[in-house]
């Protein structure tokens, strides 16, 4: 039944649209207003849930190129893993420790994940452009990004 | 304020000292990202679009501009000397850009191009400062259900016109218009979706969207491909002369693709890939030697250049005088306005005429800047593409970072990015193009205002839509637009 790439696709998104529909019918309604709030969630709920029906008895017409892309192999998938783990990191340490700090670390850890071994550079570029973004944004712009563990 | 004062007003916004400053800064950027492999023009306006708060408006739109035309000119280096187009609307140059390089002709290829976009830009600018007061004065007297006819045209169109399957782009507007329903109900206040979460309450940010589908997506393509090694295998540039007769022959496709491509630019959906492919099969097709063409042919490179840049300025004409984008850059650029609080629209050209006109006179100086970068700087400027892949990404990452913490100031938007950096992957992984999706997620809170408004007014009948002419006429253009697509398959399906 899902022997195709179309019609596992179609399934997920059949399932995406249900919940989502689901969702919408519990949005509550009110008397006298002629188009409620319900009403375009509803209407696109259903839309998809057509769009998934259509997508499943759809061919796949999809080229080798399309193919090829979807054949990562798995060192690769394990350096994104790896990569988004960084930014999650990054993302939770930067209003403790700070933009400078935590930005800095992580340019120059992601960057040497990746394979760039020039570490002076790469320490250069880490320190120098977190501080010149923090100080264009917090002096020029007047936007405050954390400071965390820095004075300034 | 009449036509003539109100251009007057623009020139004056333009060539002001300060006019002229973020006219540079803007096309200096846009060819630095456009030209960085896989970072296209949305990507661009996205990341500077948190440079642009507190800065004054007119200053920050006419800088904005400046990105979105600068990253299409500076999209063809990375065509001609690398094959990897830096934005899908150069992908046409690189047919017989690539080849030119190959043969030790970069510099010429890069001189072609820099020219031709000019000219194409430049023309289109003039035809942009005559049809969009025109438009602007016809759309004054929309109402919601021609404003809602005419969204819904714009998707249907983008939709029908996406690479690849329209059913995927149709799931894709879709998702991203569910995307927009999220937060409080602007008409009736109720909370939808926000699964009680105080964050959600105000919806999603497009800069979440845009940065998450387009900066984060490419970011994970780039760490997948991050060995390739083309950068320091990029050819050496040679001569950027062009003789007279080179010359000769790039005019004639110039000229015809400065006006095709700006009516491409100026019909929804289309734009600059569309334009630069279509100018590429026109000129092949009427060529008296169409077997040069992908060999290194003048007029190959000449035509798409020409016709992506017109088509760039030609976005602008709905953009600016019906406020409603025609593509998902456009859609971004919209999102760049309203963030610094202007409203494009058929009242922009009155209400804020150096704006209106600020932006559309700084294009001629954009263009000059964009020549000058683009010939004699260009062997400097090329070395960008020698950055490491590892430091880009990182940068990239740091960039879209600071881009959404600077606008919502928590951290909880900043996993959406890396959720919705997931979702582009994904729908890249599976041929679903995003375009569609940031168009809907930009429109769909308009849309749903308008279709909702026009309803009111009718009292829930939807008869509305028929009974306006306007409105009925879009309507019929918008289904013909989907029907075409799906007769030609059915009839290809048969023969």
């Amino acid at each position: 039944m899902l022997n195709t790439l179309n019609k596992r696709v179609s399934c997920v998104l059949l399932l995406l649209a249900i919940g989502y529909l689901v969702l919408a019918y519990q949005l509550p309604t009110y008397p006298y207003t002629p188009v409620d709030a319900d009403v375009i969630p509803k209407g696109l709920g259903f839309l998809l849930v057509g769009l998934a029906i259509c997508l499943y008895f759809a061919k796949d017409s999809e080229t080798q190129e399309q193919k090829a892309r979807r054949n990562i192999p798995r060192k690769d998938i394990g350096a994104l893993l790896a990569v988004f783990a960084f930014v999650f990191l990054y993302i939770t340490l930067l209003e403790i420790l700070g933009f400078v700090v935590t930005t800095a670390i992580f340019i120059f850890f992601c960057s040497l994940f990746l394979g760039y071994r020039k570490h002076i550079t790469n320490l250069i570029v880490a320190i120098l452009f977190p501080l010149f973004m923090y100080i264009t944004f917090t002096q020029f712009l007047k936007i405050s990004l954390p400071p965390g563990i820095l004075p300034f | 304020m009449g036509s003539i004062e109100g251009i007057m007003t623009g020139f004056q916004v333009a060539f002001s000292m300060q006019g002229i400053l973020y006219v540079l800064i803007g096309v200096f950027v846009g060819t630095f990202i456009g030209m960085m492999p896989g970072l296209g023009p949305i990507s661009a306006i996205a990341v500077m679009i948190p440079i642009t708060f507190g800065m004054d408006p007119t200053s920050a739109l006419v800088m904005m501009a400046g990105v979105y035309y600068g990253a299409i000119f500076g999209g063809s280096t990375s065509s001609i000397l690398l094959n990897a187009p830096g934005v899908s609307g150069t992908v046409a140059t690189s047919f017989d850009g690539y080849p030119m390089a190959q043969q030790g002709k970069a510099g010429k290829a890069l001189a072609i191009a820099a020219i031709s976009s000019f000219v194409g830009g430049t023309v289109s600018v003039v035809l942009l400062m005559l049809l969009a007061p025109v438009l602007s004065s016809v759309a004054i007297s929309f109402g919601p259900p021609a404003y809602f006819a005419l969204m819904f045209m714009g998707l249907t169109a983008i939709t029908s016109l996406s690479e690849g399957s329209t059913i995927k782009a149709l799931i894709s507007a879709v998702v991203g218009f569910m995307v927009v329903t999220i937060g409080i109900d602007a008409q009736t206040g109720t909370q939808r979706f926000t699964f009680g979460n105080v964050n959600l309450l105000e919806g999603l940010d497009f800069l979440v969207i845009a940065l998450g589908l387009f900066a984060l997506a490419e970011v994970c393509s780039l760490v997948i491909n991050r060995k390739d090694l083309s950068m320091e295998n990029a050819h050496k540039l040679g001569s950027l002369r062009i003789t007279k007769k080179e010359f000769k022959e790039m005019s004639g496709p110039m000229t015809r693709q400065s006006f095709l491509g700006f009516i491409l630019g100026v019909l929804p959906g289309a734009g600059a890939t569309i334009a630069s492919f279509i100018a590429y099969i026109t000129e092949k097709k009427i060529a008296k030697h169409p077997e040069e063409f992908g060999k290194g042919s003048i007029k190959g490179v000449a035509a798409p250049e020409t016709a992506n840049n017109a088509a760039t300025s030609g976005a602008f004409v709905p953009l600016l005088s019906l406020g409603i984008p025609g593509s998902g850059t456009t859609a971004v650029m919209l999102g760049a306005f309203l963030v610094l609080g202007v409203q494009p629209g058929p009242l922009l050209m009155t209400d804020r005429p150096e704006i209106f006109w600020g932006i559309i006179a700084s294009m001629y100086i954009g263009n000059v800047f964009l020549l000058i970068l683009n010939l004699p700087l260009i062997p400097y400027i090329a070395k960008v593409l020698k950055i490491p892949r590892p430091l880009l990404i990182s940068l990239v990452i740091m960039f879209s970072i600071i881009g959404v913490y600077a606008i919502s100031f928590n951290t909880f938007d900043l996993y959406m990015l890396l959720l919705f950096g997931v979702v582009g992957f994904i729908m890249r992984l599976y041929a679903f193009p995003a375009p569609p999706f940031i168009l809907a997620f930009i429109l769909g809170g308009m849309m749903e205002q308008a279709f909702r408004q026009s309803l009111t007014i009718s009292n829930g009948s939807l008869f509305i839509f028929v009974q306006e002419p306007i409105a009925l006429t879009l309507l019929i253009i918008a289904f013909l637009s989907f029907i075409f697509p799906l007769i030609k398959l059915l009839r290809k399906r048969q023969a």
